[in-house]
């Protein structure tokens, strides 16, 4: 009954956000065109590193074109607009109108960014896996899509989601502080997509820096899923993982908890 | 209904030196200083009151509304309403109250309006026969269905604060607040959103808090006003008292045939009156002075002036509410007096 009440208040705000990102349909094609675009880009700059016989830290040079696709779209996927909405708010003060709704700041997000990416998914998540399978099958001449570690991916892929927005959102609030957030919100892109090893697969690091890596929060983000997608893991590990990526998801809404309950009270609102 | 007791809100500003230099200087080493925006303000509303709160542009009007409304913190003091400590039961408090910001709006950017009352209805909770109803009422008193399919970005000012009225109606609170609600608006909608808000007082017996720059929007919906200046109350009570507290200014205006004889008139020393008792304003040869007809009977102010220049027209005007607040505004009156 809660819960039947939960949706009915935040789903109107996942079809407000269907609407939003409709109303706005060539700028959603301008910004796929350029990801993907920057996808080839790391494609061949990636075969120049290869040769074509050569293993890296066990991955080859198909491995690395799978890593490459399945990495964009996990990052398009688990991509939260967060930090960049909430900071906005902040800066122009419009946050006010939220404040005056009965209604949780983050569900209200929550769910609009789900509406914003409905279509969005649906536009890109099957192109872009039947691609990948289709290399799959003509570099190696047999299917390697595996329903089981597909379903895990998705799991996964939630999992992720949901780190990567409340993630986003504690770091929005920062704008509470520093007012405009526009700087600061380009410093974590750079550094989390390469801490999450969206840049360069984890793997590839040395040993230290992968053991780091693989302990904080941001190999949660990406490298988890699309390892699993690969069926890189092994059953225990994916267990394990996917373990880390719900203690870091709970760590995260705490995070955001404590950050917006701080931040509140410094709310000064700018512009009258 | 509403009580707010000894209220203080004090913000941290920047110091900047002006220019680069100054710029830099502040990055490294930041200065702040404390503004209080807000200094101990306190008040009580009955349950169905129309209550004006007005002052001078910066006086802290929108502060304090943000802190009844819960956006704002308070530094000190406490407010109440309706049972509700605004910043503790956020969730619960809001169900209960409407807010309009006139310089902001409530309703979705990108979408058909219908849309925003569609998202509002459910997160209020309202059932779908009360939220007829309550459409067809807003409707009448403010005429949506002109433009209710049109995206709220094209919508014009007018349009888009009778819809935020609107938004913040949906739900039947028991408290509106207006933040400037007629701010940039034309007499025609000026009117209709009297009249609905006044409309709605009678019919459900909304208590309604509202600043305004507006002085025809005080004395046309306001039971009471509450006036606050450098974040200090000044006035509280009914419109005519304030009327008859300050019923003693007149205005005589009136128009010399010629120039030079301006240079004739010498009301303060002739008639000995104080700088405070006399406002002396020179226009084109129409001259206009506010005087204090406690000191200085109105009979006398005529005769001496007939006596000393030969005027073409002559006007003799009451005192109105924008007088006496224009005296309040400019610290004329202490206090005290009132």
């Amino acid at each position: 009954m809660k819960f039947r009440k939960f949706i009915r208040t935040y789903r109107p705000f996942t079809r407000a956000g269907m609407l939003e990102s409709v109303a706005y349909r060539a700028n959603f094609i301008c910004f796929l065109l350029g990801e993907i675009m920057s996808c080839f880009i790391m494609f061949f700059v990636w075969r120049a590193v290869f040769n074509e016989t050569q293993v890296f830290s066990g991955f080859t040079m198909e491995d690395m074109v799978v890593y490459l696709f399945i990495t964009f779209l996990t990052g398009y996927l688990t991509y939260s607009d967060g930090t960049y909405a909430i900071a906005t708010e902040i800066r122009d003060g419009s946050i006010a109108m939220r404040m005056i709704k009965p209604c949780s700041f983050d569900m209200c997000f929550l769910f609009q960014e789900l509406g914003n990416k409905i279509f969005n998914v649906l536009v890109i998540f099957v192109p872009i896996t039947a691609g990948v399978e289709i290399y799959r099958y003509v570099i190696t001449g047999e299917w390697q899509f595996n329903i089981a570690y597909f379903l895990l991916y998705i799991v996964s892929l939630i999992l992720a989601y949901l780190i990567s927005f409340y993630f986003n959102v504690s770091y929005g609030f920062m704008a509470f502080y520093l007012k405009n957030l526009w700087g600061a919100d380009i410093l974590k892109e750079v550094i989390v997509n390469f801490l999450s090893g969206a840049t360069i697969p984890l793997a590839f690091m040395p040993a230290f820096l992968e053991t780091a890596l693989n302990i904080l929060p941001f190999s949660s983000l990406s490298y988890t899923p699309v390892m699993i997608y690969m069926g890189m893991y092994s059953p225990s590990e994916i267990v394990y993982r996917m373990l880390f990526q719900v203690f870091w998801l709970a760590a995260m809404i705490l995070l955001s908890k404590l950050v917006w309950k701080h931040a509140v009270k410094r709310l000064c609102s700018q512009g009258g | 209904m509403i009580y707010v007791n000894d209220l203080r809100k004090e913000f941290k500003k920047a110091v900047k030196e002006p220019g680069l230099k100054g710029s830099i200087k502040a990055l490294f080493k930041p200065k702040n200083e404390i503004v209080t925006a807000v200094d101990g303000i306190s008040f009580h509303v009955p349950k169905g009151e129309i209550l004006g709160f007005i002052g001078p542009n910066g006086a802290g009007k929108s502060t304090v509304i943000k802190m009844l409304t819960g956006i704002l913190t308070p530094t000190s003091g406490t407010c109440e309403i309706n049972g509700y400590i605004p910043q503790k039961d956020r969730q619960k408090y809001v169900k209960e109250i409407g807010v309009v910001f006139g310089q902001r709006t409530q309703l979705w950017w990108d979408l058909a309006l219908r849309e925003t009352y569609l998202v509002l209805k459910e997160i209020y909770n309202v059932p779908d026969d009360e939220f007829k109803k309550r459409m067809a009422f807003l409707n009448e008193v403010l005429e949506l269905d002109e433009f209710i399919t049109s995206p709220v970005r094209t919508l014009s000012l007018g349009q888009r604060m009778r819809a935020d009225i609107a938004a913040s109606l949906l739900h039947n609170p028991k408290v509106l607040f207006l933040d400037e609600p007629t701010i940039g608006l034309d007499v025609v909608v000026k009117e209709n959103i009297r009249n609905a808000i006044k409309k709605i007082n009678a019919e459900e017996g909304t208590t309604v808090i509202l600043t305004t720059h507006d002085l025809a929007d005080i004395e046309l919906l306001c039971n009471r006003i509450v006036m606050i200046d450098k974040g200090k109350k000044v006035f509280d009570g009914q419109i005519s008292e304030l009327k008859h507290e300050f019923g003693n200014m007149r205005e005589l205006v009136f128009e010399l045939s010629k120039a030079d004889d301006l240079k004739k008139l010498n009301y303060l020393e002739d008639l000995s009156l104080n700088a405070d008792d006399l406002q002396l304003e020179n226009k084109n040869m129409t001259v206009s002075v506010r005087f204090n007809s406690n000191n200085v009977p109105v009979e006398k102010m005529l005769s001496y002036t007939l006596s000393k220049v030969h005027v073409k027209d002559i006007n003799l005007k009451d005192a109105d509410i924008e007088e006496i607040i224009r005296r309040l505004y400019r610290q004329e009156v202490s206090i005290d007096e009132v």
